[in-house]
């Protein structure tokens, strides 16, 4: 099993109350959600979504002391953070990931701006391995952009996290530039997350909607294979060609016979998108990195092997736990499933590069122990 | 007809090409295709045509060939076979055997 030094790209941290939040929120913004008299505040988070029968959470991340999965910082710390060479782990939220699911945007910009400084606030101060996503409101990307800019200057703000989608176009619309201009402008890469199912306004699989929670878990990289499709084909990367693009839990198994069929494509119809200067494969290459959570289970191991190896993509791979989720991915699992001389990549190295962190400069688990003292 | 070769003459603007009619891809009939400008976008959404190099479209899959050079748009090295050409005395000349080579 792999015992070298860990990055965690996909880790996500919860509140367990919409109170916990309501103190970063302004003033108005305060009065708006409380002042309901008997009928109670107003919800933070998107009221939608399919049910898991088992729960969306490993049974054993409930802290002890109430609360919910991955809202307990000496619980993560435990389970996660500390029985590894984890040398960073980057948060990704809980519920509130979904914001740009919210009908509302000026409430969702300003949740969004909430939820930021509450991941700074009090969860960033905790352990210096901890990292945090900047999440975004896309229903209004000016604001989206503003407010990645509001953290350029906090290394530990890094990346901008997109989710659910507010539109019925692909990320690579440009409607959401002014969202990437600022990524380009501040050095973070995009993160695309999926699970955008059920809570986004337009439906998040291709054909029509699902009813079950089955059906769209199965279907989550349907709307990941979308956003990535529209970003190159839109040009983002010519635009943007500082531009770095992360996909999270959609999976890796299908990204080989996408890119097959989007450089064949693009042989034939290159009229429609002159400004790619390259096949669709090469902006991939260059920009896109791909999170290893959930690794397909293929038949045979090699299958899943070859499929990624097919198209370089043990250099995109960085790892993700999903923590806490349920269906999360386990380091000795995936060090089992996937070749030895890969996983210095996929554990640790990839991430350096996806981030710019030079390795050697990343804290020893001694180190952080010292600062967390 | 040039030997087992099939080879179409045409006509852009006021310069004249040769391409072997056999596409590299699936072999279709490539002088079938559509000639005009290089379209190209200097930013995106941006639609300019490139008047000095004419493409030809091939009428079964859209894959687009530079005239001059024989080559795909996408990748220098996929091409399909071109013939040098020379006016003279109001005659379009062919110098048949000298093109590059179709993959």
């Amino acid at each position: 099993m792999y015992s070298g030094p860990v990055i965690d790209c996909d880790v996500h941290h919860a509140r367990s109350t919409d109170a916990e939040l309501i103190p970063y929120l302004s003033r108005g913004w305060r009065e708006y959600v409380t002042d309901r008299g008997r009928a109670g505040n107003v919800p933070l988070t998107v009221q939608d979504g399919f049910p898991n029968p088992h729960g969306f959470m490993r049974a054993d991340t409930y802290p002890e002391g109430g609360g919910e999965p991955g809202s307990d910082y000496p619980t993560m710390r435990a389970q996660l953070l500390d029985p590894r060479d984890v040398r960073r782990a980057i948060l990704t939220f809980g519920d509130d990931s979904h914001l740009a699911g919210h009908h509302n945007p000026y409430f969702a910009s300003e949740l969004a701006r909430a939820c930021n400084d509450w991941s700074i606030d009090r969860w960033l101060a905790q352990d210096p391995r901890l990292l945090s996503s900047i999440m975004v409101a896309s229903q209004l990307p000016d604001l989206a952009a503003a407010e990645v800019r509001r953290h350029a200057a906090n290394p530990r703000m890094v990346q901008v996290m997109l989710v659910d989608n507010p539109f019925n176009y692909g990320f690579g619309h440009p409607v959401f530039h002014p969202i990437y201009a600022a990524a380009e402008e501040t050095g973070r890469p995009v993160a695309i997350h999926g699970g955008a199912g059920g809570w986004a306004n337009p439906p998040s699989t291709g054909g029509g909607s699902v009813n079950t929670y089955f059906e769209t878990h199965v279907l989550w990289p349907q709307a990941i294979q979308t956003h990535l499709v529209s970003f190159i084909a839109h040009g983002v990367f010519e635009k943007y060609p500082g531009l770095r693009l992360v996909l999270v839990e959609g999976g890796s198994a299908w990204i080989p016979s996408l890119l097959w069929r989007f450089d064949t494509e693009f042989k034939g119809l290159r009229r429609e998108v002159p400004w790619l200067k390259r096949l669709p494969s090469e902006y991939f290459a260059e920009h896109v990195w791909v999170s290893s959570q959930p690794l397909e289970i293929s038949p045979k191991r090699e299958n899943i092997i070859d499929l990624i190896r097919s198209m370089q993509l043990e250099d995109k791979l960085v790892y993700s736990s999903d923590y806490p989720h349920w269906d999360a991915d386990e380091i000795e699992y995936l060090s089992n499933r996937l070749p030895g001389e890969w996983h210095s990549r996929l554990f640790f190295e990839n991430a350096c590069r996806l981030y710019g962190w030079k390795a050697d400069e990343l804290d020893k688990p001694s180190a952080v122990a010292e600062t967390v003292k | 007809m040039a030997g087992d070769h099939e080879i179409g003459v045409l006509r852009w603007q006021d310069r004249f090409f040769a391409v072997h009619n056999r596409c590299p891809h699936q072999k279709g009939p490539l002088c079938l295709g559509v000639v005009s400008g290089r379209l190209h976008g200097s930013v995106p959404g941006s639609m300019e045509v490139d008047d000095e190099t004419p493409v030809i479209a091939c009428p079964w899959h859209g894959w687009e060939f530079d005239l001059e050079r024989g080559s795909a748009l996408w990748e220098d090295g996929y091409a399909v076979k071109v013939v040098p050409v020379s006016i003279e005395d109001g005659r379009v000349l062919l110098e048949v055997g000298k093109g590059a080579k179709s993959q």
